[in-house]
């Protein structure tokens, strides 16, 4: 009481809220890291309070993350007036801190120590002695230091290591609080601070996050300002040379054949020419839902549904189109596709076979920012920046790979080229035109020099063997000097018109690929994006340009043009096609675009099944649901360092997730909720482990599709009535059993249900609806929770193994289902869908 | 003329000409052994099993600077042949089994890397993933009836039991505790049958009313059939082989622990169809460390040999008696063996060059040692077997031919990185 009364004065004393000022010093004398007298600081933010838990990203002047020094040191200085009293302050960290008020040392933590086995005793469980305060998480420290302050301002200063040898750069949950004696702890700060509480704390910590997200999008935008007007400039020169050259001719069609844009006039052409009638168009409906699945990687929200449906029939496809493009998902949904094509593969848990540096991040960011796409491959290429915090430097990672440039050229010629060179790895391609020398030469560009030629990357000759199918050219042990090997798309070198600094053969090489005058750069990148929409590419297979032919040339021709016209720009091209009339048609069985002289033609899109990602977003979007599942990390101990563990967060999309990596096969390594999700995604062609690049998924159905979605443990949460689910609110929400079922079919299958299934869903649920309410009965927080104290130091023990096992049979229970519902309405509403979320029009592309 | 390079491959003579090295294709393959087995149970020792102290005894260490194994040894049913005093329920069953007591590789490091090789036979190459022996056995076999997978994990699923190229479809199903089952295949506690059949029956309508608003569409009717499937492999036909109850609690007795417990429904698993079982044995809380027994792991090693011993003499045994032992291969496999030297904390190292594995039953010539190790285990003095060779020994005993070739994409991958099967063993 006495507490809120000072808290109350101090609000009307008017004490202006200054926030924290917080500094970064980066590369201090190693033993010296806690003294910054006298350093220039790396980089300067501010915080409302004392805790630290995310920080800002470091990024170049050209906006691409960068990594710090490991270890780095964080100062957070801070004045206030206090009144006169005792306080307690307390400074928790994981590692080396100090924390001073008025200039002297009052409290302290200890270095935390690398660890080098996995024999740590699991610590005794947290024990709640009777106090809100949050409890110490494993393995951090607190120094508690007990004050009596006269009244008046008085300064405080903390002063933390983060990271350093053999320890994971992150801050850990490092934080002041302070109170009087007996009362609740805030965190140090302005008036109004959070109390030191688990809820506070984790409202906070999102809060900061969010916040520090959207501070880095800023500063990166700005940083990049520079960097982005010598793009437009080289943009305005590429479309001086397109203009220079012969504008495509766009076909005329007779006046049935249906037409939104010129897409329409080549694909018209041709379907007149071969006597094919188009498809009929989608209803509106369909195809709201399938461009959002297409724009955004999820289906629309009723709200969304009830917007367009708002909107002037005629104008809703193409403002419901402008909305997608300018929405956040626009990037999560980029990201899968371009970590399938450029083999994007983060371990969790030590190197495996052709691990790269988490650069997902960089791939979102590029789309977010709607990075011109020869910029994009530019930087790529570049492989600058983080490689830890996911910047492309991640991309030059192949582990346990002894010629890793020469994957990383196969990847590039592939993405971007439409050039496989795989077969190429260890001996002449037999297939096609490369040879070993090709891949090597290009290898050795990106290497920045020669590459030796690895053993393993040859055919060994067995003696009285057989001899090899294929043409051996290179020798073991022989050095291949860096050459473009592709000089029948563009013969001269023109980096020196490239906008920023890096390797200069990397710099060719990129060059190389985006020049305007390689016509085959955007023509790969559209077609790219014409399958991804269409289901099949003009050019099949869109990554193998060799064995394919273009079944439109001048449709890809048109395409790529408007592409380098509109400055590289993914959202110009997908607007494009996705206004189309062809786009916008009912689908065609894909067996039949497929085959045949009649093959590709695009009467209408090829029928696809929504991808793992699409599928489990969608999902979780509809049951209004989130992962709410372990931190992707195997060591929160924070005492291994970041080339044997990385941290990669809890997952908010499916993009997110990793390889689980329990190669070991060890219960104590198992993130049984993360592992759920995988399921899911493995069943439907996502893949864990992203060794090699891919751009067309297998997507052969079987049976455990099914069986993940109808029994499977994400299935089953999806589906059950807790009082976290979306559709519980609903069931609650008063409203009559017709529209109940009416917005129940909105959510998941984007649309009004037929007479048939109203008729059904009726049948089952109006018995029970009228009671469905129990009275009194309040809801239940679902807890899904990860012990923290489980982590590779300590993973060998009896303990940290039943901890785990005991979660995974937790999680096999389910969520709980909410006690506001009577059983007998809950367990027909759940199967009502259950049915629909099961129906095979959930998973089909409309 | 649009042809691939599987039907070029696949065209005997002219066809061929044209290509290079094309002769080579044509070369007269090697007759392999076709054995008569039709199941396979994989019992994995992850962490590295130490040959030493098990499979392949040598004079005694002391645990400390005298280097040699950890434990007395045992006569057993092959004469002259000695086993781990640990091992003595199995000893008096090895005239069932073959020894391999040479395997050897050269991946000692990293045991991610080591556990891949020996589940997919390959050093990775990066330019495509090779599919694990599940997955190609799944591929090759398929299950024996519809109604079950053809292949099962009791396990972790990671990606040395992947499909790789195959495609998902020849991926595993996977449980990570008998008793709770695998994740999809087991329904939600609260929907019992009743609540199941109102599900299907909403469900068939939905179907229905989505085929009629789609009429022709055949991907509509190929997905329901597949998923027709899925629903009678969730049924209570493949369900019960999970409820271990139904055996007689003496036997389950007999099987000992959580991983005999394993190996149990291993045995119902094969019964059922299933082609391809992987027991994984990764109960590492036994001796903190599992077979990984660095420092103090190997001073309670002798619980996990113990338990190893129980589940696979009584799995020998059961098979047997089911009259099944002759048709079901029991393969025991680790990604490598342990130095005859003590660390500094009393537990041995990683050592690859040489280590054992075992195979039993299979319709084998069993009662064999193959391969003869130097006098502390360190290097193979006779009968190297390579893993290629290992995993072609597996698959002719399950009449597969290891150098067939399948298909990534369009290019042929032999089954075996030239592996031979180790002939001795082939009546």
């Amino acid at each position: 009481m006495q507490t809120m009364i000072v808290w109350m004065l101090l609000a009307a004393a008017g004490v202006a809220a200054q926030p924290v000022q917080v500094e970064i010093f980066e590369n201090l004398p190693a033993g010296k890291e806690l003294d910054t007298a006298g350093a220039t600081p790396a980089g300067r933010y501010t915080e409302p309070a004392y805790a630290f838990v995310h920080m800002p990203t470091k990024f170049s002047p050209a906006a691409i993350p960068l990594d710090r020094s490991t270890p780095f040191t964080l100062r957070a200085t801070f004045e206030r007036t206090l009144p006169r009293g005792e306080y307690n302050f307390r400074l928790r960290a994981r590692g080396a801190a100090a924390f001073e008020v008025d200039g002297s040392r009052v409290a302290s933590t200890k270095p935390q120590k690398p660890n080098t086995t996995g024999d740590d005793p699991v610590p005794p469980e947290v024990i709640r002695d009777g106090t809100p305060l949050r409890p110490l998480a494993y393995p951090h420290q607190d120094s508690v230091a007990r004050l009596s302050l006269e009244a008046g301002v008085h300064r405080f200063t903390l002063v933390a290591i983060i990271g350093g040898k053999g320890l994971y750069p992150t801050p850990g949950e490092l934080c002041v609080s302070f109170g009087n004696p007996g009362e609740i702890e805030r965190l140090l700060g302005p008036d109004g601070s959070p109390p030191l509480t688990d809820a506070a704390w984790e409202t906070y910590v999102a809060s900061s996050e969010e916040r520090h997200r959207a501070g880095d999008i800023e500063r990166r935008r700005a940083a990049g300002e520079e960097m982005s007007a010598s793009w437009r400039k080289r943009h305005e020169s590429a479309r001086d040379y397109l203009r220079s050259q012969p504008a495509p001719e766009i076909p005329r069609v007779s006046a049935s054949t249906p037409v939104h844009n010129d897409i329409d006039r080549f694909i018209g052409a041709r379907l007149e020419e071969a006597t094919v009638a188009p498809t009929e168009l989608t209803s509106d409906l369909e195809y709201l839902r399938r461009v959002t699945l297409d724009a955004t990687g999820q289906i629309p929200t009723p709200a969304e549904i009830r917007t367009f449906l708002g909107d002037h029939p005629r104008q809703r496809r193409t403002l419901a189109l402008k909305r997608l493009l300018d929405s956040p998902g626009w990037a999560d949904h980029w990201v899968s596709y371009w970590q399938d094509v450029l083999a994007e593969n983060p371990g969790i848990l030590k190197p495996d076979l052709n691990n790269t540096g988490p650069f997902r991040w960089w791939l979102l960011q590029s789309f977010q920012d709607n990075i011109p796409l020869d910029r994009f491959v530019t930087e790529l290429i570049a492989m600058e920046g983080s490689i830890v915090r996911g910047g492309p430097a991640g991309f030059s990672q192949a582990t346990l790979n002894d010629a890793p440039m020469a994957a990383k050229a196969d990847i590039v010629s592939q993405a971007f080229l439409g050039q496989k060179m795989s077969c190429a790895r260890c001996h002449d391609a037999p297939f096609h035109p490369f040879k070993q020398k090709d891949l090597f030469g290009l290898a050795a560009m990106l290497n920045g020099k020669p590459i030796t030629l690895p053993a393993t990357s040859t055919v060994p000759s067995i003696a009285g063997g057989r001899k090899p199918a294929v043409t051996v050219a290179l020798k073991a042990g022989e050095a291949i000097p860096p050459e473009w090997p592709f000089k029948a798309l563009l013969d001269h070198d023109e980096s020196g018109s490239l906008p920023g600094t890096g390797i200069p053969t990397r710099r060719e090489v990129a060059a190389f690929i985006i020049s305007p005058r390689n016509e085959r750069f955007p023509r790969v990148i559209v077609n790219r994006v014409w399958k991804r929409y269409m289901g099949l590419g003009i050019v099949e297979p869109a990554d193998d340009w060799t064995r394919g032919k273009a079944s439109n040339p001048e449709l890809l021709n048109y395409l790529a043009r408007e592409f380098v016209l509109s400055g590289y720009d993914m959202k110009h091209l997908a607007g494009l096609i996705l206004s189309s009339h062809a786009y916008q048609r009912r689908p065609v069985a894909k067996i039949v675009e497929q085959s045949g002289a009649k093959g590709r033609l695009f009467a209408g899109p090829a029928r696809r099944n929504m991808t793992a990602e699409q599928i489990v977003d969608s999902l979780h979007l509809a049951a209004g649901k989130t992962f709410d599942c372990e931190s992707l990390n195997l060591n929160p101990a924070g005492d291994r360092s970041a080339s044997q563990f990385l941290e990669m967060g809890k997952p908010a999309r499916s993009w997110q997730m990793t390889a689980l990596s329990n190669e070991r096969d060890r219960p104590a390594l198992a993130l049984p909720i993360a592992q759920s999700v995988a399921d899911m995604l493995t069943a439907y062609g996502w893949r864990q482990s992203r060794q090699n690049p891919a751009t067309t998924r297998d997507d052969a159905a079987s049976p455990m599709q099914t069986l993940m979605l109808a029994n499977g443990v994400l299935g089953t949460r999806i589906v059950r009535l807790s009082d976290d689910s979306a559709f519980t609110a609903l069931a609650l929400s008063g409203r009559a059993l017709r529209d109940l079922i009416e917005e129940t079919s909105i959510r998941i299958l984007s649309r009004p249900p037929t007479a048939e299934e109203t008729r059904a869903f009726t049948g089952l649920l109006e018995p029970h609806y009228g009671k469905r309410q129990v009275e009194g009965a309040e809801a239940v927080r679902n807890v899904r929770k990860s012990d923290s104290r489980v982590s590779w130091s300590n993973h060998l023990s009896a303990e940290a193994t039943l901890i785990r096992m005991e979660e995974e049979r937790r999680l096999r229970m389910g969520d709980q289902p909410t006690k506001r519902l009577t059983a007998e309405f809950r367990e027909r509403y759940e199967d009502v869908l259950w049915a629909m979320v099961n129906s095979p029009e959930f998973v089909m592309m409309p | 003329m649009n042809w691939t390079r599987r039907q070029l491959l696949k065209t005997a003579g002219g066809g061929l000409a044209a290509l290079p090295g094309s002769d080579a294709l044509r070369a007269a393959k090697t007759e392999m052994p076709k054995g008569k087995a039709d199941a396979c149970i994989f019992l994995w020792l992850g962490g590295g099993a130490a040959h030493i102290d098990s499979f392949d005894p040598k004079v005694r260490g002391d645990g400390k600077r005298q280097a040699g194994s950890y434990y007395d040894s045992i006569a057993t049913a092959i004469p002259g042949v000695r086993l781990s005093e640990h091992l003595k329920r199995t000893a008096p069953l090895l005239d069932r089994c073959a020894l391999i007591r040479s395997l050897s590789h050269d991946i000692s490091g990293e045991h991610a890397a080591a556990a891949n090789l020996v589940h997919t036979g390959r050093v990775p190459s990066g330019t495509i993933q090779y599919p694990s022996i599940g997955s190609v056995v799944s591929h090759q076999l398929g299950a024996k009836s519809e109604e079950v997978p053809a292949y099962v994990v009791m396990g972790y699923p990671n990606i040395t039991r992947d499909p790789g190229f195959l495609g998902a479809k020849y991926g595993y199903v996977y449980l990570t505790q008998v008793e709770t089952g695998p994740n999809g295949l087991v329904r939600a506690p609260d929907v019992d049958n009743a609540r199941q059949d109102r599900r299907e029956t909403l469900l068939a309508q939905l179907r229905e009313d989505f085929s009629r608003r789609n009429p022709g569409d055949e991907t509509i009717e190929g997905q329901a059939a597949i998923s027709r499937q899925g629903f009678k492999m969730a049924g209570p036909r493949f369900l019960n082989v999970f409820d271990l109850k139904r055996e007689q609690a003496s036997l389950r007795e007999t099987y000992g622990g959580e991983f005999g417990q394993r190996c149990l429904l291993a045995r119902r698993l094969v019964q059922s169809g299933v082609r391809f079982v992987e027991v994984s044995f990764n109960l590492n809380f036994l001796n903190g460390s599992g077979w990984d027994t660095h420092n103090e792991g190997q001073l309670k090693q002798h619980l996990l040999i113990q338990d190893l011993d129980q589940a696979l003499a009584a799995l020998i045994q059961d098979l047997e008696r089911n009259m099944m032992l002759d048709r079901t291969l029991v393969v025991v496999a680790t990604e490598f063996g342990r130095p005859p030297e003590f660390d500094s904390g009393g537990g041995r190292g990683h050592q690859s060059v040489a280590f054992s594995g075992m195979l039993a039953g299979g319709g084998l010539k069993t009662a064999q040692a193959i391969g003869v190790t130097d006098d502390l285990g360190k290097k193979v003095v006779d009968r190297l077997v390579t893993i290629p060779d290992f995993h072609a020994t597996i698959h002719c005993a399950l009449g597969i031919d290891p150098s067939k070739n399948l298909y990534a994409g369009d290019r042929p991958v032999p089954i075996t990185d030239h592996g031979k099967p180790v002939t001795e063993l082939f009546s």
